[in-house]
């Protein structure tokens, strides 16, 4: 990963915005598209969220200058899509709540997870049930959860794009799979 | 049951682990643990399970057709030259996502196994190319011209034939991407229409006729032809398209 952005890096000096624009946001509009999906929760929104997140993007082309492009236009897509649903859906406002709930749970050991099902119980989960259950997660849970086992980022990366230490990170993604995980049971 | 810090962190490795996240001596580390504690083990088999549910039962969907145009013209004036590799990236991760979607092992393009996902990606290209200052690479009403720069950019070049006698003057050519595989398209023009015509090897020597059909309000018409699956698309009335594809076929190759 390292390689692939410093070459990003040396191929950017020289280039115009539009050029950088087209080397660095360009590639990652379907990831950006499918963050912005689960963030808001429909195709519709996702679209107004990425197109505004990629003119912010556009504007702020300069000041990419390290790390991952992948994980910078995740980060603007992710503060659009919370700023949005805060103007727009302000009946779902849950960022303080959420991340209220995060430092809950962040607080507590390990609970005793006598209840999980089994794991072939677990792997026989369908889509419904999955979508069901991400989507329940508070959200800083869920889109850790997201940029890791849909997406596929690296821990760096997320913490890049979630703007949180490497430590927050796996904290998160293990409460949330464990959420994931106890969901699954209770709907059998 | 209560867990102590300790537990906790060995928790938060096992999950590193499976994700790759840890290095040599961290990795042998927790594999002992595990070894040892019934609790991390099944820790890690219960997330290896959801892993694999999700994997599984949540492809990754590709952004709406359309999001990636509507992005490069808010976000304005971009060239066709430069913006062309993330364009040929769209088209790729098009067939790419469908192909991996299907899980199965779609591999040679332009045959009749999947004409959908090819026709959806060249419409796509089709469309992109209409938005750009040019629709093409190469501009050149001569066949002479475009034929040869087609060579060394990709492993054949595509039979060109001059239809400006029947009022469709070349307009050059450029190169789209399916799948994986760089193809030739000739764009050609009928007053003020465009047609993208790609060719692109055909996996089998089953010659094949289609009648016009709309993707995305786009008339496609395809073919395959001495081992090659040819691909014409444009805004033109189906018929008039049609005509295009009768005048093509039957016209000399030059070179």
């Amino acid at each position: 990963m390292k390689l692939v952005a410093s070459g990003v890096q040396e191929s950017l000096s020289g280039l115009d915005d539009n050029a950088r624009f087209r080397t660095v946001v360009m590639p990652h509009i379907d990831e950006a598209y499918r963050l912005a999906r689960w963030l808001t929760g429909n195709r519709t929104d996702a679209e107004d969220v990425v197109q505004d997140a990629s003119l912010r993007a556009f504007r702020a082309i300069r000041e990419f200058a390290s790390g991952s492009p992948r994980s910078w236009l995740l980060s603007i897509v992710r503060n659009t899509a919370y700023s949005w649903l805060r103007k727009n859906r302000p009946a779902t406002i849950f960022t303080v709540e959420d991340l209220e709930a995060v430092e809950l749970e962040n607080a507590k050991p390990g609970e005793p997870n006598d209840e999980t099902p089994e794991a072939a119980l677990i792997a026989k989960a369908d889509a419904e049930q999955l979508r069901a259950a991400i989507a329940a997660l508070p959200a800083p849970f869920r889109e850790t959860l997201v940029l890791r086992d849909i997406e596929g980022l690296d821990y760096r990366e997320i913490a890049e794009a979630t703007e949180v230490p490497i430590g927050t990170v796996m904290s998160r993604l293990a409460r949330a799979r464990r959420r994931l995980i106890a969901t699954i049971q209770k709907d059998r | 049951m209560s867990r102590s810090k300790s537990d906790d962190n060995s928790v938060l490795l096992v999950h590193a682990y499976l994700d790759g996240e840890l290095d040599p001596a961290n990795a042998l580390g927790i594999t002992h643990q595990m070894a040892e504690t019934p609790a991390l083990a099944t820790e890690a088999e219960r997330v290896k399970a959801l892993q694999q549910a999700i994997h599984e039962q949540l492809p990754r969907e590709a952004a709406p057709a359309g999001l990636h145009a509507r992005i490069e013209t808010s976000v304005g004036g971009l060239k066709r030259d430069r913006a062309r590799s993330s364009w040929r990236a769209l088209a790729a991760s098009i067939a790419l996502t469908a192909m991996v979607t299907s899980g199965s092992t779609w591999l040679v393009i332009g045959s009749q196994q999947q004409p959908t996902i090819v026709a959806d990606a060249l419409v796509s290209d089709h469309i992109r190319a209409l938005m750009a200052p040019e629709p093409v690479d190469v501009v050149s009403s001569d066949r002479h011209t475009v034929k040869p720069w087609f060579n060394g950019r990709i492993p054949s070049s595509p039979r060109v034939v001059d239809l400006g006698k029947e009022d469709f003057p070349l307009v050059g050519g450029r190169i789209d991407v399916v799948g994986q595989t760089p193809v030739s398209t000739l764009v050609y023009r009928r007053a003020k229409h465009l047609i993208s015509l790609t060719a692109v090897p055909a996996e089998s020597q089953h010659e094949l006729d289609r009648s016009p059909r709309s993707v995305n309000g786009y008339n496609v018409v395809h073919w395959v032809e001495n081992g090659v699956s040819y691909w014409a698309i444009s805004d033109l009335e189906a018929k008039e398209l049609e005509n295009f594809v009768q005048l093509f076929r039957t016209s000399q190759t030059v070179l």
